[in-house]
């Protein structure tokens, strides 16, 4: 019985559907349940820490008896708590846009950062405010959107050409030819006004720190929508990993399944990054991550991403808020530095190739 | 590589005799012979065989020398004309621009300029003159080749500052003893001291320096202030944060939660981009948890672009007229 074997990561033809994970469905269903409560933890930690010191007995009362001139209270209900809400569903966004880009493209080093998406987005959304006069983050992200898919189609379509179509190394250079295009338009964008620096300078770093409830409220239904139909597409990503034959055979529309994909990336990262700015790294390490917790399988592979994202992305903010004084490391540096040596670790593995 | 150095500098050589002898041939008046010299204020004193005709200069340095009747061949901004507070209402016929954003002059126009100096501040912290600082693009360095650099030091007091300007208009030869220039000065000695009686009569009051970013405040560190610097030896009691950057000492980062750390009774507001960082300021939960800030005792700070008597007088009427009515016992 094959399935005996250990981890068999790629799925035997003809099976449909990739091969049952080595892990035990229940195992999974309590892995599941353990990332919950991580998360939960998380979450709370990073509403008690932070550069002022805030006691468990003063969050209590902000909820439940809040007194508006209270500033303790004011920095966890109107401070944290949006950062929070914020860093969760933009997290969750990028590590989804990274699984599902993996799951399309074949290509274990796909992810809204390396090939130029959240670039794209805030490129678009930096001309838009400082040429186009757009003001507030409900036009602007909108914007994020457009950038966001022209990247991907610029990236997968110059990858696409010649014979071998998008190889995993042709995406990887057309991605990393396009981000350094993108980000040059914002950096020269925003040096064109240095004193505008101060608000414009989130557009080249990604940060959750300022982010407040009208951020939450204007991107999070674009996320959610985004959310929703990645959790949904494990079924659609397991046919198309079996390469393109094989999932026409099995009648899948591929045309049809990888445009829907491409649009939710879109969506994913233009919001995430129209909320936040360009964060590195999340929607690349991460799918691994879950895929070493829970197998090959997509179904599951995108509920555990889910998971993790967020738990990464608020830690590293975590991090970057209790690291430096009475200010703050905004979380793109965080994780930049972070991210650098997973990245590495992750290349050099030996079984990467098998997706 | 090693070699390209050398080279340039033996062009620039060569270019800065050939244009020192057009200089004497054109113009027989001024006494050539003498040269010209005066000192930088990173303390290096610059000669030239003649007096300065074709001066490249940083925008807000530029200002002061056009009030001075000197006119720069060439300028080079670091946010659009329109928006720089130096620049208003200047006139820069005749003048082209040579870098429309911070850190990237375009040498080519530049050297097609022949220019035989170049007039930016010097900034003893990054050891470096305007726009030829650490960051700014490689091409941008090569502009600092084509003359030498001169300015005045931002560190110490503005007044110095003001002075250097006025010396170096002399030193090429504008008349500041009267007209204008002695009325700009008069105007100035009065402002300082109403500035100087205001302050005096309203002992208890303090005030903060800031610069309000999306997700930071940055508090400013006096010393590394000219203008607050004359401020607080002029009596004003400017708070001086308790943990500056390390590395930039210029500021205090303060987290936004934070923001209630000093509590000042007037807010001076980074000038430099006053509408903009005051609606980024009031999208902050905790601005309004500065005292200040909540009765709106804030007023436009000039960070950096001060550079002539006029300027200064101006602005410290203008601040002296928020400290009279500001509360001094607000907080």
């Amino acid at each position: 019985m094959t399935l005996a074997h250990a981890r068999s990561t790629s799925p035997a033809p003809g099976s449909g559907v990739a091969a049952p994970s080595h892990r035990h469905g229940g195992g999974l269903a309590a892995g599941l349940v353990v990332l919950v409560g991580v998360l939960a933890v998380v979450a709370f930690v990073s509403v008690t820490l932070g550069t002022r010191d805030v006691g468990l007995a003063t969050i209590w009362k902000a909820f439940t008896d809040f007194d508006p001139d209270n500033t303790s209270e004011t920095v966890i209900r109107e401070l944290r708590v949006p950062r929070t809400l914020v860093g969760l569903v933009a997290g969750m966004s990028l590590g989804l846009a990274g699984a599902i880009l993996q799951g399309v493209t074949r290509n274990p080093l796909a992810d809204p950062g390396i090939m130029g998406i959240n670039t794209g987005a805030s490129a678009f959304i930096v001309v838009s405010i400082m040429v186009l006069g757009v003001q507030g983050l409900g036009t602007y992200i909108w914007f994020g959107f457009l950038g966001a898919a022209v990247a991907i189609f610029v990236v997968y379509g110059v990858a696409s050409f010649g014979r071998e179509g998008a190889t995993p190394v042709k995406l990887a250079l057309a991605g990393a030819a396009v981000t350094a295009g993108f980000y040059s338009v914002t950096t020269g964008v925003v040096m064109t006004n240095v004193d505008a620096l101060n608000e414009l300078r989130f557009w080249q770093v990604g940060s959750i720190a300022g982010r407040y409830w009208p951020v939450f409220t204007q991107t999070a239904p674009f996320m959610a929508v985004g959310v929703a139909v990645a959790l949904f597409s494990g079924r659609a990503l397991n046919g198309l990993s079996l390469g393109d034959d094989m999932a026409v055979a099995l009648g899948q529309r591929i045309r049809l399944t990888r445009s829907i994909m491409f649009v939710s990336v879109a969506v994913l990262a233009g919001a995430a990054t129209a909320a936040c700015g360009p964060i590195v790294f999340i929607g690349l390490v991460v799918p691994h991550v879950a895929r070493a917790l829970c197998g090959p399988d997509y179904r599951w592979v995108m509920v555990y991403t889910a998971l993790l994202s967020p738990i990464i992305l608020l830690s590293a903010d975590i991090i970057g808020r209790v690291s430096a004084g009475d200010g703050e490391l905004q979380v793109g540096v965080v994780l930049g530095v972070l991210g650098a040596p997973a990245f590495i670790a992750l290349v050099r593995r030996r079984d990467l190739a098998e997706l | 590589m090693r070699l390209r150095r050398p080279r340039l500098v033996a062009i620039g050589l060569i270019a800065a005799l050939a244009l020192s002898a057009c200089g004497s041939t054109d113009d027989g008046a001024s006494a050539d012979e003498e040269g010209w010299t005066y000192e930088s204020g990173s303390g290096d004193t610059i000669s030239l065989d003649a007096k300065p005709e074709r001066i490249i200069a940083s925008a807000q340095e530029a200002a002061a020398l056009i009030s001075y009747g000197i006119k720069p061949v060439g300028i080079y901004l670091s946010q659009p004309v329109e928006t720089e507070p130096a620049l208003k209402g200047v006139d820069l016929e005749g003048i082209e621009i040579v870098g429309k954003t911070w850190g990237k002059i375009d040498a080519e126009k530049a050297a097609a300029l022949k220019p035989d100096l170049i007039v930016a501040d010097y900034w003893p912290q990054e050891k470096a003159y305007s726009g030829f600082e650490e960051s700014v693009s490689a091409e941008s360095k090569k502009v600092a080749d084509l003359a030498p650099v001169i300015g005045a030091n931002q560190k110490g007091s503005l007044e110095d500052i003001v002075e250097w300007y006025e010396g170096f208009a002399e030193s090429v030869g504008v008349d500041t003893s009267g007209g204008k220039y002695a009325e700009g000065r008069q105007k100035y000695e009065a402002a300082k001291k109403r500035f100087q009686d205001t302050v005096k009569a309203k002992k208890d009051l303090s005030v903060l320096a800031v610069s309000p970013a999306d997700d930071m405040l940055y508090v400013a560190v006096p010393a590394y202030s000219t203008s607050l610097t004359d401020f607080k030896a002029w009596g004003l009691d400017v708070i001086d944060p308790t943990n500056p950057k390390k590395d930039f000492p210029y500021w205090e980062y303060l987290s936004w939660e934070k923001a209630d750390k000093y509590q000042p009774d007037l807010l001076l507001l980074d000038d430099r981009d006053y509408d903009g960082s005051l609606k980024t300021a009031k999208k902050q939960p905790t601005w309004n948890k500065i005292t200040a800030a909540e009765a709106d005792a804030i007023t436009p700070w000039p960070g950096f672009w001060i550079h002539t008597y006029d300027q200064y007088a101006g602005q410290l009427d203008q601040l002296t007229d928020a400290i009279d009515k500001a509360d001094a016992n607000l907080s």
